[in-house]
């Protein structure tokens, strides 16, 4: 039996992203359509759809890179919207039987640092506001990224000497950081560390050319520099 | 007087959520004698974290002191934040 295609604006209202932005994905190779035998009008197979929807690594570095459209599943252009979301995955984590040990600490890591992203760079998002925020629980992952000011800059308004994106990290990652005024920077990525070291979690995160790794169960600091410096932060939690 | 954070929420994250949470808190504040503890109850909440918690209870241990009481909780997430903020506050909180 032949598959059922489905047309350009169907795929459309199911990515939840305009038209225009699948011809545009077309033509530039991210998201190839299909056309019939001497046609012109473009077409989907859901199974592609699927696909194309669940790389999720894929879709939040493509975005942080170019700040194009999201698929609107992705987008979180405010908190609340955030926030909503956070509560959804933990009622999905909950469902699929993520024991309590470790569930409640998946979501209180991914919320510090999704509300890190909103905290820093509120009024300041230098061209797309918002985060991309992707959760795929069959492959137990999660990941968050921001178009953001990145941590150098933020971490700087309090420790004007930081010389580049790795000290950032690292400084993020381990002091505690008070006497906040005037920027009211928590020490949620601390308590990311600690939550990371002492449960079967993992952590990649990005920012500008900085690369860090936390292992599971483990207390150690992989930080090293990339050859590519990008935008805001990538987070890729893994459980 | 006892209070159960579950009335605000039971994922209760964002410094925004914890500030709006104090703020609607203070007039039950006001009402506390000048030596009654004040117990945080922290059965029902799902998920707990170092935001939240910074606006909601670092003001309240400030302000309370060891009139400010937790009471046990088993949530790993309660345990990691009530770690951390005694860090950053270098005070430590009265648990029961």
């Amino acid at each position: 039996m032949e598959e059922k295609l489905l047309t350009i604006a169907e795929a459309a209202e199911i990515l939840g992203v305009s038209i225009d932005t699948l011809r545009r994905w077309d033509k530039s190779g991210k998201f190839v359509a299909i056309r019939k035998e001497g046609g012109t009008h473009r077409y989907y197979r859901e199974k592609d759809l699927e696909i194309f929807a669940s790389d999720l690594i894929k879709l939040s570095n493509d975005w942080v890179t170019d700040g194009l459209e999201l698929p609107s599943t992705f987008y979180c252009i405010n908190s609340s919207i955030f926030q909503a979301r956070l509560i959804k995955m933990q009622d999905a984590l909950m469902r699929e039987g993520v024991p309590d040990t470790i569930m409640p600490l998946i979501v209180a890591v991914a919320g510090e640092i999704g509300n890190n992203s909103f905290d820093h760079n509120l009024g300041q998002w230098p061209d797309v506001p918002g985060i991309f925020f992707g959760y795929d629980i069959g492959k137990r992952q999660v990941v968050l990224a921001d178009r953001g000011l990145g941590i150098l800059v933020t971490l700087s308004r309090v420790r004007p000497k930081l010389k580049n994106h790795t000290e950032a990290l690292k400084v993020a990652f381990t002091e505690i950081v008070s006497g906040r005024s005037p920027e009211d920077r928590g020490n949620g990525l601390k308590f990311v560390r600690q939550v990371v070291a002492e449960n079967p979690i993992s952590l990649f995160f990005r920012s500008g050319d900085g690369e860090l790794r936390l292992k599971k169960d483990n207390n150690e600091l992989y930080i090293t520099r990339s050859q590519k410096d990008t935008r805001g932060c990538l987070a890729i939690i893994e459980f | 007087m006892r209070i159960e954070l579950k009335k605000f929420g039971t994922t209760l994250i964002s410094r925004q959520a914890g500030k709006e949470a104090l703020a609607a808190f203070q007039s039950v504040l006001a009402r506390a004698k000048s030596d009654e503890n004040l117990e945080i109850d922290f059965d029902g909440v799902i998920t707990f974290s170092p935001s939240w918690g910074d606006e909601f209870l670092t003001p309240l241990l400030n302000q309370f002191g060891d009139r400010l009481v937790l009471s046990p909780s088993n949530n790993p997430s309660v345990k990691i934040t009530v770690e951390l903020l005694e860090k950053t506050q270098n005070k430590k909180f009265r648990q029961e």
